[in-house]
């Protein structure tokens, strides 16, 4: 049985995680998050249920703060209409919510699979 | 076990990425379009500051420089160089802001929806391509490649649309391609001649022939022609009773023998756009001005974005500016320093039905003139997404396509099966020659000589100069017919019964500076029966066009307000006639709902205004009175479509027989109604209606929460994207004639000017960008609504200053 991971470690992976998440969403496809949160994973040994919790929030944290990031700088009616066709009643609110939860379960899954793999 | 056990999370990971990566059914790939880097969020555009921006961009194929400002309705006015240019920019432009719907809309025109929807867009597409909206478009294509300049035009205007496209990376694709998953394609110029087709079908594919022979076949043709007369009994035609006539007459062709045919009957779903246009021009002695002014709306499905796109264009020897189709080039409806012009629809019969006898099930030869002839063959390709392709037969007599086969079931109730198809759509065509010398227009002249190269949908040009010319010409290509030749479906053994060439463009109706001082159209009748031609049997009601002609008979010192307020005049015209005699047959018990809604109609001003309810009533009592006097005999929903008798008709009726034996409802039995019954039964039925759709009277009865105008995305069902329930009166009969889906959907006021500066107004129900993401995507609509027109801003030169200039983009060529 391993000790368990400390919170500052903790605290710098999901760092890490939101670099890089951040980065890959700029320069590849949006499932490349989770490609490289597997790969990250993998590399440092990560107890596979830290693993997605870990990926878990990293992802939501990429995906929520830059759709509310977007909103700020580029405010126009979009994300109300999008709130409406999904349909969510129009609340931009849990629009955002909803980014993190798809960003969120896809660092996630990705980050228990790659931790899976070295976990034999 | 362990091995599995390791693999199994990796395998989830990616059907969880595989899943939100693809569409399915009508779910969008939901992990890319959620994606903040990738998705729909990427499409979110910051309004403007306010302020004067500046932009370099570089694109392919320029020649030299290129300079476009925005103004803040986010209209482009572009300064090039030269003709190619100029194109080119024109299809840069209108793509960045539109490519989406470009694409989309000439998908629809060559019936390649399937490529995108998958299988449910299958009828809709074969519907489209036996129609021969593909063989249309590559036979109109060669007419307009004829024309050099506007080969130029056609080319140039791909490129720029090309040029934008290969700009974009897919998280910049619009919207749309992000819901439905698919990817821009190269544009090619056969897509702009398939925008200008689609035209055709929008505008000129009605057709009645078969309800009339259903008629034909079931009451006789006494019956027949009674019922549906040939000319209306209230009508003010487009072009001006006894207007001089400078041609002499080619002959008649002799009418074809009388044939009654099989008609046919398969019931598929009834469709009834309400789609038509108004325009005028006044002479300078009726305006403050002293100069001629015209106005134009023309009526369309409204949508977003918009069919709609304004642009100013200038190059050596052309600065107009206008409206534009997005997908074809040059300004559609517009002004230049000297001239205007506008456009409405033409409704006469340029769409026949020839009942095809063929030799045997191979199709391969048919009867006609007393031999067996030679069909030909046209193999339509359909890609299908999720599926296998699938290829179509088209056969083809020397009249045009057979639509469908005797066996087959028709998209739409009014094609019959087993028929050839005869239609001016098919013919070759140059209408890009007619717009690219319209824009260049500087007198009379030039647009005559610019409309001789036009074929179809033929509208009503309307032109008016700043040398003081007005003038109408109903223009476009017109079969040389005999009396009422067409009417019914027709013989296709028979070659009487053929059409015998056209009549030659000199002879269309026109008009040019009438006594009166002003000229007109509202889609009526184009002219009155003693024009030598016949042109058709049945066009748009009367009452806009009666309305618009009483209001200019009796308008003088005229300016763009008054004129403003023409077009979103919604005085009823039908109800003055129609509403008093209904009111003396009407027999119900007083008080109550029903007394109540006696008096609001007896109170009623006869304006459809949006909050008026006595509007409300008289057309929802107008709707059920129609039904019950004809809905036992011409029953649509029966397997026989049949066409009811028109307004106009039904008017003649109520006004002097009383007695006739329509006014029975022939599905009760045992019992003969009379006129006093049949109108004071749909009273009180509709009002019946009304109360369990609005609760009692008030103001949930208000004309526009019954009407519900909206501008609907033109993917069905995105309500999300659309504008419904908009505050605005008015409706089909009206001058303001915005209905449920259609109305106004580009108004248009020009004041022009001795020293070539023209004052310009317009609006239409949209915005400029066709990104729901920006904030020109609908910002017209409030304004249209209100009934009110922007100033068009009319530029010199691109040094031209204005505190409404938003954005200046400086165009180069990419080395």
């Amino acid at each position: 049985m391993r000790k368990p991971l400390s919170f500052s470690y903790q605290l710098a992976i999901v760092l890490i995680m939101v670099v890089i998440g951040a980065i890959a969403g700029i320069y590849l496809p949006w499932y490349a998050l989770g490609i490289l949160f597997a790969f990250l994973a993998y590399i440092l040994r990560l107890p596979t249920g830290n693993a997605f919790v870990l990926g878990l929030i990293s992802g939501f944290l990429v995906w929520a703060i830059s759709a509310y990031w977007i909103n700020l700088q580029h405010p126009s009616s979009l994300p109300g209409r999008m709130a409406n066709l999904f349909p969510l009643g129009g609340s931009v609110l849990v629009l955002y919510v909803l980014s993190g939860f798809f960003g969120g379960l896809t660092g996630g899954v990705w980050a228990w699979a790659g931790a899976k793999l070295r976990f034999k | 076990m362990k091995y599995i056990k390791s693999i199994l999370p990796l395998t989830l990971a990616i059907i969880w990425t595989y899943a939100l990566h693809n569409s399915w059914g009508t779910l969008p790939p939901l992990g890319k379009l959620i994606s903040p880097f990738h998705g729909f969020w990427v499409n979110a555009e910051a309004p403007e500051s306010g302020e004067l921006t500046e932009e370099n961009l570089q694109i392919l194929g320029l020649e030299q420089v290129v300079t476009v400002v925005y103004d803040e309705m986010a209209v482009p006015h572009v300064f090039a160089q030269n003709d190619h240019d100029l194109y080119l920019a024109q299809g840069y432009l209108t793509a960045k802001d539109r490519l989406w719907q470009m694409e989309f809309q000439t998908h629809f025109a060559g019936g390649r929806i399937s490529e995108i929807v998958g299988e449910k867009g299958m009828v809709s597409d074969q519907f489209q391509r036996r129609m021969g909206a593909v063989y249309g478009a590559e036979k109109s294509f060669e007419g307009m490649k004829e024309d050099p300049k506007a080969a130029v035009t056609l080319q140039a205007y791909s490129d720029g649309v090309n040029a934008y496209i290969e700009s974009l990376t897919e998280r910049n694709y619009p919207l749309e391609y992000k819901l439905l998953n698919y990817a821009p394609e190269k544009w090619t110029p056969i897509k702009s001649a398939l925008f200008l087709k689609n035209m055709s079908f929008v505008l000129a594919s009605g057709t009645d022939d078969l309800k009339m022979t259903n008629i034909l076949r079931k009451y006789g043709k006494d019956i027949a022609e009674n019922l549906f007369p040939n000319y209306p009994f209230v009508e003010s035609p487009i072009i001006p009773v006894g207007t001089p006539r400078d041609f002499k007459p080619v002959p008649i062709p002799e009418s074809p023998a009388d044939f009654i045919g099989l008609g046919s009957a398969m019931k598929t779903p009834e469709k009834d756009p309400n789609i038509g246009s108004n325009n005028w021009a006044v002479s300078g002695n009726k305006t403050v001005s002293g100069l001629p002014m015209l106005a134009n709306d023309p009526h369309l499905t409204l949508s977003l974005p918009s069919i709609w796109y304004q642009i100013q264009l200038v190059a050596p020897g052309v600065n107009v500016y206008g409206s534009t189709m997005p997908g074809t080039p040059n300004v559609i409806v517009g002004f230049n320093k000297n001239v205007a012009w506008g456009v409405t629809n033409v409704g006469s019969d340029v769409l026949d039905w020839y009942q095809v006898k063929f030799k045997d099930a191979s199709k391969a030869e048919y009867w006609h003139d007393g031999h067996w002839k030679k069909t030909t063959i046209r193999i339509e390709k359909f890609k299908i997404k999720g599926k296998e392709s699938f290829v179509d037969t088209i056969f083809f007599t020397h009249h045009g396509p057979v639509v469908y086969l005797s066996h087959e079931k028709p998209f739409k109730s009014n094609i019959p099966v087993g028929h050839a198809l005869r239609w001016v759509a098919h013919e070759k065509s140059q209408e890009s020659t007619t717009f690219y010398q319209l824009n260049r227009a500087s007198n009379y002249a030039d647009y005559a000589q610019a409309l001789t190269f036009y074929s179809a949908p033929a509208q009503n040009f309307l032109f008016a100069s700043n040398q003081g010319d007005i003038a109408l010409w109903v223009n476009g290509k017109f079969p040389l017919k005999s009396y009422t030749h067409g009417k019914y479906l027709l013989d296709g053994t028979d070659p009487k019964a053929d059409w015998q060439g056209f009549i030659p463009q000199p002879h269309n109706p026109h008009a040019k500076n009438p006594a009166r001082g002003f000229l007109s159209s509202a889609n009526q009748s184009s002219v009155d029966p003693s024009y030598p031609y016949y042109m058709g049997w049945q066009y748009a009601p009367s009452e806009r066009g009666r309305r618009i002609n009483e209001r200019l008979e009796a308008m003088s010192k005229i300016t763009m307000d008054s004129l403003r307020g023409l077009q979103n005049d919604h005085f009823n015209i039908r109800a003055r006639t129609l509403l008093p005699l209904l009111l003396a047959k009407l027999k119900l018990p007083a008080g109550g709902i029903y007394g109540q809604a006696t008096d609001e109609l007896k109170r009623w001003n006869l304006q459809n205004a949006a909050d008026s309810k006595g509007a409300t009533i008289f057309e929802n009592w107008v709707l059920l009175l129609q039904d019950a006097i004809w809905a036992d005999e011409f029953a649509a929903d029966e397997n026989v479509p049949m066409n009811r008798p028109s307004m106009d008709r039904t008017l003649k009726m109520i006004q002097d027989e009383p007695e006739a034996i329509w006014w029975d409802n022939v599905k009760t039995k045992n019992k003969k109604e009379n006129m006093a019954e049949i109108i004071s039964g749909s009273f009180a039925a509709s009002i019946d209606s009304l109360l369990k759709k609005h609760g009692p009277l008030g103001s949930e009865w208000a004309w526009y929460k019954h009407k519900q105008t909206g501008v609907r995305h033109l993917i069905p069902g995105m309500d999300a994207l659309s504008r419904l329930n908009i505050p605005i009166g008015g409706g089909g009969t009206m001058v303001n004639a915005a209905t449920t889906k259609t109305g106004p959907s580009w108004r248009m006021i020009v004041e022009l000017s001795k020293e070539g500066r023209p004052r310009a107004h317009g609006v239409y129900p949209g915005g400029q960008s066709g990104n729901p993401g920006s904030a020109h995507y609908d910002d017209l609509i409030d304004t249209w609504a209100k009934g009110e027109l922007r100033p068009l801003l009319y530029l010199e030169k691109p040094e031209d200053v204005s505190g409404r200039l938003r954005k200046k983009i400086v165009l180069s060529t990419k080395k």
